[in-house]
């Protein structure tokens, strides 16, 4: 049995398929979060701002060392998978951000990324065959459960909840 | 030409409110020119005035953020000038569906190859969230306090009736769907409309939102719909404000011959017809003399 994800049968990846496809994940989160950064920065949101380009920095890591990975063992070798296969695995949904969202909102918006991260590695594992990718995706899906870990210790260090509501206010673009 | 999405996006940092159902569609709008594979400098985005309207500077196509309304009229000067380039025209419900209204039955049946894609958030978003012509019956806006007293117009029955060749729907809550119709919807010899759900998250109804519409949304080819049957998509269409259908509506069998293709055909009719280049000079020559004596 295979599983197709946006047209890729991951029941048929290679390890170098398989390598370049965590790449586009991290790629993804990390484009994703800069973009929100910049958002916050429009909005004049310093603390959000500021915990998305932390995010986007660890997304960045972690993509390196993954394409460090996938050089060292195929060089050069072309990729057949590509960005347009995947959407929003690691990286926020878009409608994840508001213009006045506290840094809590920010990292429980974080925090649900690394959780729907973790589902879609168990998903597809259940699919590969080949031994060398099954150990990939387990490791990448046991880092979400790390990152979710590391996530919720910042949440816990944050002053209680006020209950603030940031859809209470708007900062909508100037009209023409 | 091995393209990219990030092939066609700018530098220009949007200013849509964070949440803003338009981040989702211009994503699907640089996967879709990827797939399609023409370069940014040969392609025209043409907009008329509103938040969707700014889409055109987010991409590294050329642009023209022009007049409320008007983006249609532009977007067809454009095509017949240069019919080489692959003409992309967008704005919002407001921009498509009142002030422009008029002119979308005219580039329909004109049948321009172009694709028209409007981002239908139900509102006027830009201008502070008034009524505008897709809002719900009773919906309570800023300028509607004790609720609206007009039925919303039908994007979809509007452009089928028309005759548009090619028509259909998407949601950003849906990118790979979203991505996929629009390529479509480009490559198609002719007029195609896309119609995009695309919620307004700061002045837009709570209850309509992405996650709603991932909730709700129903792709028309899981419902076993003949995307080559009007009658059928005239049907899938009444249902716009209740049901959420995505993916080809209509998608005429026999694309019609488009107005760029005649304008063409003609030009060279009566360039057969034509006093060859030295002919004219001497006539000019001619008469020059004759005015001078
Ligand atoms: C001729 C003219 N009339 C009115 C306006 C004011 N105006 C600007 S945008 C807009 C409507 C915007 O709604 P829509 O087209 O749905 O776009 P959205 O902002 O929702 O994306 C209006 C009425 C204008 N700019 N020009
Ligand atoms: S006002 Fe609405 S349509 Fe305009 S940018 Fe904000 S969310 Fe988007
Ligand atoms: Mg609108």
């Amino acid at each position: 049995m295979s599983v197709r994800v946006q047209g890729l049968d991951y029941g048929k990846l290679t390890l170098k398929d398989a390598l370049d496809l965590a790449v586009l994940i991290e790629e993804e989160a990390k484009e994703r979060y800069t973009e929100f950064a910049d958002q916050m920065q429009l909005h004049h949101n310093a603390e959000a701002e500021s915990f998305f380009r932390f995010m986007a920095v660890n997304e960045e890591k972690h993509r390196a060392e993954l394409a460090g990975r996938r050089a060292r063992l195929f060089g050069d070798q072309p990729a057949t998978v590509s960005s347009t296969m995947i959407f929003d695995v690691e990286a926020p949904e878009y409608d994840e951000a508001r213009a006045f969202m506290t840094a809590r909102h920010a990292m429980e918006a974080a925090l649900r990324c690394e959780c729907k991260a973790h589902d879609f590695f168990v998903g597809v594992l259940g699919h590969i065959q080949d031994p060398a990718v099954r150990e990939l995706f387990d490791e990448l899906r046991e880092e979400e459960v790390h990152h979710q870990a590391l996530v919720k210790r910042e949440i816990e260090r944050l002053p209680p909840d006020s209950g603030f509501k940031p859809d209470d206010f708007a900062d909508e673009p100037v009209a023409q | 030409m091995n393209c990219q999405p990030k092939d066609y996006k700018s530098d220009l940092k949007p200013i849509w409110c964070p949440g803003c159902g338009d981040f989702g569609v211009v994503q699907a709008i640089y996967r879709a020119l990827a797939a399609v594979g023409r370069p940014p400098h040969e392609i025209a985005f043409v907009s008329g005035i509103g938040c969707s309207s700014r889409i055109p500077g987010y991409t590294t196509a050329y642009g023209f953020n022009s007049v409320h309304g008007r983006a249609l009229p532009i977007a067809q000067g454009l095509k017949i000038a240069n019919p080489d380039l692959l003409v992309l025209c967008a704005g919002g419900d407001g921009d498509g569906f009142s002030i422009g209204g008029g002119h979308v039955a005219h580039a329909i049946r004109r049948n321009l190859d172009l694709t028209y894609i409007v981002m239908d958030n139900q509102i006027y978003g830009l201008t502070k969230g008034q009524l505008s012509p897709t809002s719900k019956l009773g919906l309570k806006t800023v300028t509607s306090d004790l609720g609206s007293l007009e039925a919303p117009v039908n994007p979809l029955l509007y452009v089928l009736s028309y005759g548009a060749p090619f028509v259909a729907q998407g949601t950003p809550a849906d990118m790979a769907g979203l991505a996929s119709v629009i390529e479509e919807a480009i490559r198609y010899p002719g007029f195609s409309f896309v119609n995009v759900q695309s919620p307004c998250v700061t002045f837009g109804e709570d209850d309509w939102q992405l996650k709603q519409h991932k909730a709700v949304m129903k792709s028309v080819a899981s419902l076993g719909h003949d995307a080559s049957d009007v009658i059928a998509a005239m049907r899938l269409a009444q249902a716009y404000g209740s049901e959420l259908y995505t993916g080809v509506l209509y998608r005429a069998p026999q694309p019609p011959s488009t107005y760029d293709a005649l304008v063409r055909e003609r030009q060279a009719e009566q360039q057969k017809k034509a006093l060859p280049r030295e002919r004219i000079l001497e006539l000019f020559a001619a008469k020059k003399k004759e005015t001078a004596a």
